[in-house]
């Protein structure tokens, strides 16, 4: 139940970052709801600094394809990672490795 | 893979709605929230795969079993418990995993709590624990992990009709069909008689009742007669422990075995030349067991050494007399003279105590458990001579290759 009250609230944020018409003002405003979406913040920096890198992308680019295709590139590799890691982890405590 | 939760899914709908409108409307507020949603279930699954791998390396399995060494289908109790690291935010449940030829099931339970379950091993053989699972989830992801290298302690379980007293080579243990030749040839059944009432239904046999036209049950070697002496030999040392448990289990079996059959069965248990227990006659399961309750090699306080025995003796003597070339005759009588004296002199205490026992048991068979270790058995060759007087028949249940005993009906093999 809390989490879905939560969940709603970020619905409710992300309209309001997409009503935002400047970039950097949804940038913070994202940064916030998401910060406010969470109860451990533990290396949320982390995921700061790179929704501020897509931010700087999107303002560079001028457009929102490329952006988002790039993202979505990244996000791929990410997944791969978490995959390999994963495995890894899997390994590990099965003894194999 | 991880999983992700309702949340989780909520948000890559999120996200999906969120990329569409940034495409169709071109809103780059649209899409930085799409994409750094994106991004934050990325670092959410990144953060999950770490507290795991924390949660991996604090792991500690603390698992006891009751009985390592059982029997196929006994029940041995489990206690587990799994103490691990648990990072803010993430919640965590072990449960056990029992060995993949055992019945039972381990409940799910918080680290640091002690889980108890019981486990039935229906295989036969060496076998472990399948490791622990541990179920780890945060308000984004869940994952199970099993870990396998926490298997110890091994079970050892053996056949449920070896240790039996007629689960010998031959004769089946259960309830299946037996085939009267094969059963007649082996050492488990030695015959049939008329059912009588109380007697167990499961050793009915139909073959032989359907041909007779009325029931008929089998009887187990060593109970045709009277309830057998069960005479254990207990080694004066520390032998291989796994033979010396597997001699405890044949033991056991044996009189659970007889209890359980008919007549119950009395209880001898000997180390060189020293009577430890003796229980005569009993059909309390309970009480035969705590006779042979920590079983273990018992150094005697007076050891016999080659001492066959007053009667044996005395067979010497007349021996002795007897025979031989003519310039021995002098000698030979020297000789029997001196061992009719040792005969008759020595006070022999373990022969009596024996005898004893013997006398108030109405066995007319003696099962004789013993390891045959190497060295002087010349109590069983006492023991097997006072059956004998008695007119008793004598088997001798020993490992394979262990040899025999001067006077023994028959051995089987342990």
């Amino acid at each position: 139940m809390e989490y879905d009250r939560r969940f709603l609230l970020l619905c409710a944020g992300e309209v309001l970052v997409v009503a935002v018409g400047n970039i950097a003002a949804a940038l913070v405003l994202q940064v916030i709801v998401l910060a406010a979406f969470l109860e451990d913040r533990r290396g949320y920096p982390v995921f700061a600094a790179a929704a501020v890198v897509f931010a700087a992308l999107i303002a560079a680019s001028g457009t929102v394809y490329l952006p988002l295709i790039a993202l979505a590139a990244a996000l791929g590799c990410g997944y791969l990672a978490l995959a390999l890691r994963d495995y890894r982890l899997v390994r590990r405590a099965g003894g194999g490795a | 893979m991880i999983r992700p939760t309702w949340t989780t899914r909520g948000i890559a709908a999120l996200v999906l709605v969120l990329a569409t409108v940034a495409l169709l409307l071109r809103i780059p507020a649209a899409a930085l929230a799409a994409g750094s949603l994106a991004l934050f279930l990325l670092w959410r699954g990144w953060r999950f795969e770490q507290d795991l791998s924390a949660v991996a390396a604090s792991v500690a399995v603390e698992r006891t079993v009751d009985r390592t060494i059982l029997r196929q289908g006994a029940a041995a109790t489990v206690r587990v418990r799994v103490d691990l690291a648990v990072p803010a935010g993430f919640s965590v449940r072990v449960r056990d995993i029992p060995p993949a030829v055992a019945s039972g099931e381990a409940p799910l339970v918080l680290p640091g709590a002690t889980a108890t379950y019981t486990v039935r091993p229906m295989v036969p053989g060496e076998t472990a624990f399948g490791g622990v699972v541990i179920e780890a989830s945060d308000a984004f992801f869940a994952r199970d992990l099993v870990f396998r290298r926490f298997a110890e302690p091994q079970i050892r379980v053996y056949p449920a009709g070896r240790a039996g007293s007629n689960g010998g080579r031959g004769a089946g243990n259960g309830d299946g069909e037996v085939d009267p030749r094969t059963s007649l040839a082996g050492q488990g059944i030695r015959g049939f008689r008329p059912y009588r009432q109380g007697d167990d239904l499961r050793q009915v046999d139909w073959k032989v009742t359907a041909r007779r036209g009325t029931l008929y049950v089998r009887e187990p070697t060593g109970l045709e007669g009277g309830a057998p002496l069960i005479a254990v030999d207990l080694p004066a040392h520390e032998s291989d422990p796994e033979t010396f448990a597997r001699f405890s289990m044949a033991v056991s079996g044996a009189v659970e075995g007889a209890i359980n059959s008919r007549d119950g069965c009395s209880l001898l248990v000997v180390a060189n030349g020293e009577v430890v227990r003796f229980l005569p006659q009993t059909q309390d399961i309970r009480e035969a067991l705590a006779v042979l309750g920590g079983l273990a090699p018992h150094e005697p306080g007076a050891p016999l050494y080659r001492s066959p025995g007053p009667a044996v003796l005395a067979v010497r003597a007349r021996a002795a007399r007897r025979g031989g070339r003519e310039e021995e005759t002098a000698y030979r009588e020297r000789l029997g003279r001196i061992l009719s004296c040792s005969a008759e002199l020595s006070p022999a205490p373990f022969a009596a105590a024996v005898r004893a026992a013997l006398a108030r048991t109405d066995a007319d068979e003696v099962r004789l458990y013993s390891l045959l270790l190497p060295g002087d058995n010349s109590h069983l060759v006492q023991v097997v001579h006072e059956a004998k007087v008695r007119g008793m028949r004598v088997v001798l249940q020993a490992p394979a290759g262990a040899g025999t005993i001067p006077g023994v009906d028959a051995v089987e093999v342990l």
